[in-house]
């Protein structure tokens, strides 16, 4: 596989600000790459930086092998989707989606023939004389999404694109803009702070906090496999619990004072007498009926239908899915049971996975 | 009271309002079209009872009223190109940035934009007259009259500039347009009513303007109507119906294109003074 | 080259070249005539040394001599109250016409915008028209006053010295009332209309609304706006030029006509750079409080 996109040693400063920290990355070429973390964690000035809109302070950026550190946007050859879709209000549809093939100097009937063509794979065909105003939110997006598509670009750039859609059309446009990657054989980078959009779409996410990546991997890694306690938090809904312990005196067991003293048995040996935080996936937690491995007092149960939200009346407060209708009131006391495989451990003062 | 009624009733106050506001402009069409006789009436005539027409074509010619607005024409077409030309760009930059360096730029802006023409005309007058640019006086005006409005252009169209969205300017780029590219065929015509209507607030106030034009240009076949008009009125002057029909002729054109463009004019002008 | 080149066309270089030559112009032709000011207000300026940048310098003696004048002192306490009378006049008339076109009445924003004619026509024509008003036989304001009985003879507004400032500052009202208006119609207007839900709610009545929402909202703006009008009121020239040309024996001149009047009637133009500092550090004194009453306004 060739490296698409090539990011080394990179840092960008905004005044005394450091918003980019010595980033590494390198994208194939074929892959569909999410960039996520929190808002200010530094994804979009990343992608900004790709683009060119941004400068990199030090470090190299290589596009399909060439040095692109210093070079302007316009030779590139990247193409961006906006999270406001920055359509030009003057130009029709058609006009929009040429734009780029026009400054190029292409000729009047190329430029009818491509828009044409990438119109009719994303269903404007019967919009191309409209304008933007005249356009629904998400036949926008598509306007904005072909107008990348048109330009057969090194590399597409996505700065939370479905952010302004509502929710039943941004499940169906991830969908669509998956396809479309598949089709084109695209290299995408695509910049979201919704998690699930990145676990969905991607093949390769990297989350990011404070201008550093906090890890990257493919969606199911970074699910099984949490670097820390930030990305175990970040990956996954409803977020993990955590819950303070202490490694047992043999070493394969966590001790908490969550409500009463419980213990978690894990499939690793820990040095005894460590104090660490125990992640449990709220999915993972399961409701016996006898014979579980702690006890709780519940607190607030919410029920969506095909599953039930219980959260217990316990410091720090815990959170467990569960999918069996069970009548469960507050006020209960519910026994869980947890797979020692699905505990995930982390130190107290670094946050690192143990 | 209901609500049409209520609305009805809040109209009739406001036209009476605005009849008392506008009484001045009403007085002037007036008087230009009575004779002397019927100005000098006691109780004054609220309507012209024998109005004379012909008034605007004798001071038009009388007054050689056509080279004035001749001269007006060219001082404020001249000093709004000027403005036009530096202005736009300056006031992009000032919109499209955002650090101390902009602040600054702004400040000294908005200073300079205070100055009294009247208490800058001394040093403009010795200084142009060194360096010898009184030989071209309308030139020497419109060079004063640009540097006096282009801070309040600037602060006018920086205003439309920061409403035009930069993502759009950053797709051109990407696109694969250079900065000036994209300056010239994204931001450019985006921008382009609201540069219009400044460049309109501008005109009406170099058409107008009145001190450079008195203090630095002596000859009579340069001078604006402005300065036609102040020496027209002479302290006992009793020519008032002929004064008020030069000073209709003066103004109608610039009533007429603020009444056509009103709506444009003021909110382009309460976005730029108080944003 | 071939650097600067690409800075121009891709980088920052094209800022700097848009914002290069219209700051250098403005520095040309405001910059430096300002400076120039301040060092004709220590010099001797007279017809035969105008010509020349390298005049006799005389210290303070301009300063000194301008306030020895026995001129000096009633002209700045007429600049005072045209200010003061103008800009309380422009605002409080303005503030009451924009607290009514509020209501948002079919048709408002289009009358309230038909005020602003008075500001967009020529000063010296609005003059004109209210030297005619203010015609002392034969003015129509004398007929009007004398009609309603609030006067028995007629007002000489133009030659009468306790009038002639007064005059002015009535042409100056109806000049700048508008805009003040506008203004105050877009502060009033950017105040959420659930606050007065909110404080009618909780008991408000009409009165208590516009002391404790209404006023307090609009600070900033007011503040703005009054030292806009103190800033435009000062600028005011046109006006004294055609109604009483500063007269009759000073009664109402002001500094910004008086330093005009200085250079170009008296050809004193030490005298008038000198008077011209002296306002100039005052309006810029009022320009930095009108850029911090809208600073935060400024950076949107």
């Amino acid at each position: 596989m060739t490296l698409q996109i090539e990011l080394s040693g990179v840092n960008k400063y905004y005044g005394a600000f450091h918003a980019l920290k010595n980033i590494d990355l390198a994208i194939e070429k074929g892959t569909f790459v999410a960039l996520v973390g929190p808002s200010g964690c530094g994804k979009s000035t990343l992608l900004r930086s790709l683009a060119g809109l941004e400068s990199i302070s030090t470090g190299d950026l290589r596009i399909a092998g060439d040095l692109m550190t210093t070079v302007p946007p316009r030779k590139r050859d990247v193409a961006m989707v906006f999270q406001t879709y920055a359509l030009y209000p003057h130009m029709t549809v058609e006009q929009n989606l040429t734009y780029s093939l026009r400054i190029r100097g292409a000729s009047k009937a190329a430029m009818k023939k491509a828009a044409a063509d990438v119109a009719a794979t994303t269903g404007l065909s019967d919009l191309l004389g409209r304008y933007p105003r005249e356009l629904s939110g998400g036949q926008r997006q598509r306007v904005a999404m072909s107008r990348a598509i048109i330009r057969n670009p090194k590399a597409f750039l996505f700065d939370e694109p479905l952010s302004n859609l509502d929710a039943a059309l941004r499940v169906h446009m991830r969908k669509e803009i998956r396809m479309l990657h598949d089709r084109l054989g695209a290299t995408s980078v695509y910049v979201t702070h919704d998690q699930i959009e990145a676990m969905t779409m991607a093949d390769h996410v990297v989350v990011m906090r404070d201008g550093i990546i906090e890890q990257q991997g493919r969606p199911l890694d970074l699910y099984d496999r949490p670097a820390n306690k930030f990305v175990a938090g970040f990956i996954g809904s409803p977020a993990m619990n955590f819950i303070p312990a202490t490694v047992g005196s043999d070493g394969f067991s966590l001790v908490t004072h969550v409500g009463e003293p419980q213990t978690i048995v894990l499939d690793r040996a820990l040095d005894p007498g460590r104090s660490v935080v125990a992640g449990l996936r709220p999915e993972h937690l399961t409701v016996v009926d006898g014979g579980g491995m702690f006890r709780f007092p519940v607190g607030i149960v919410e029920t969506t239908g095909s599953a039930t939200y219980i959260s217990t009346a316990t410091t720090p407060e815990i959170t467990i899915v569960d999918t069996a209708r069970r009548s469960i009131r507050t006020g209960d006391v519910i026994e869980l049971t947890i797979r020692p495989s699905d505990v995930h451990v982390f130190d107290t003062k670094t946050g690192m996975r143990l | 009271m209901s609500n049409t009624m209520h609305n009805r009733l809040m109209l009739i106050i406001a036209l009476i309002l605005a009849a008392v506001y506008l009484f001045p402009l009403y007085w002037m069409y007036i008087t230009a079209l009575k004779t002397g006789s019927a100005m000098f009436a006691t109780p004054p005539q609220f309507w012209p009872s024998d109005p004379q027409w012909q008034i605007y074509g004798d001071v038009w010619r009388s007054r050689n009223m056509g080279r004035y607005m001749v001269n007006s024409l060219v001082i404020a077409f001249g000093a709004v190109s000027l403005i036009c030309v530096l202005g736009v760009g300056c006031a992009y930059v000032l919109a499209r940035y955002r650090n101390v360096w902009v602040d600054i730029g702004l400040f000294l802006i908005l200073m300079l934009q205070v100055l009294p023409a009247s208490l800058m005309i001394t040093p403009i007058f010795v200084g142009f007259s060194q360096i010898g640019l009184l030989a071209s006086p309308r030139f020497a005006v419109i060079l004063a009259i640009a540097a006096k409005s282009m801070p309040f252009f600037v602060v006018l169209v920086r205003a439309t500039f920061m409403s035009v969205p930069q993502e759009l300017e950053e797709a051109a780029l990407v696109d694969g347009n250079s900065r000036i590219g994209a300056f010239w065929h994204i931001v450019l015509p985006l921008a382009r009513n609201g540069i219009l209507v400044s460049a309109i607030l501008i005109f009406m106030q170099a058409f107008g303007e009145f001190v450079y034009s008195k203090s630095i240009i002596q000859a009579v076949e340069l001078q604006p109507a402005s300065v036609g008009l102040n020496s027209f009125m002479g302290p006992n002057t009793n020519e008032w119906n002929n004064i008020m029909a030069y000073a209709t002729m003066y103004v109608t054109p610039i009533l007429a294109i603020f009444v056509l463009l009103q709506r444009r004019i003021v909110s382009g002008l309460t976005s730029g003074a108080l944003k | 080259m071939k650097r600067l080149l690409s800075s121009i066309t891709d980088g920052k270089g094209f800022d700097i070249l848009l914002v290069a030559f219209p700051l250098g112009y403005l520095f040309l032709m405001s910059g430096l005539p300002l400076l120039y000011n301040v060092l004709m207000s220590f010099q001797e300026v007279d017809m035969f040394s105008r010509g020349s940048f390298w005049r006799p310098f005389v210290g303070l003696k301009n300063y000194r001599d301008l306030f020895a004048m026995p001129e000096t002192l009633p002209i700045l306490y007429n600049t005072g109250i045209f200010v003061v009378a103008s800009i309380a006049g422009q605002f409080l008339l303005g503030f009451g016409l924009a607290l009514f076109f509020w209501t948002n009445f079919p048709g408002a924003t289009w009358l309230r915008g038909l005020f602003l004619v008075s500001w967009v026509m020529p000063g010296l024509v609005v003059g004109a028209i209210w030297n005619w008003i203010l015609s002392g036989d034969f003015g129509v304001l004398n007929f009007l006053l004398r009609e309603t009985g609030i006067i028995d003879g007629n007002i000489f507004w133009r030659s009468d010295p306790d009038f002639s400032l007064w005059a002015v500052i009535i042409a100056n009202i109806w000049l700048g009332m508008a805009f003040n208006m506008i203004l105050l119609s877009v502060g009033l207007s950017a105040i959420p209309k659930d606050l007065y839900e909110a404080a009618e709610l909780d008991g408000a009545n009409a009165f208590q609304r516009f002391w404790t929402i209404t006023l307090p909202m609009m600070r900033s703006t007011i503040g703005a706006i009054i030292s806009l009008g103190l800033i435009f009121t000062l600028q005011q020239f046109d006006l004294f030029a055609a109604i009483t040309s500063g007269g009759p024996n000073n009664s109402s001149n002001v500094t910004q006509y008086w330093a005009w009047d200085l250079s170009f009637r008296q050809y004193d133009f030490a005298k008038g750079a000198t008077i011209s500092v002296i306002m100039i550090i005052f309006v810029m004194f009022a320009s930095v409080v009108y850029v911090r009453s809208t600073r935060h306004e400024v950076r949107g």
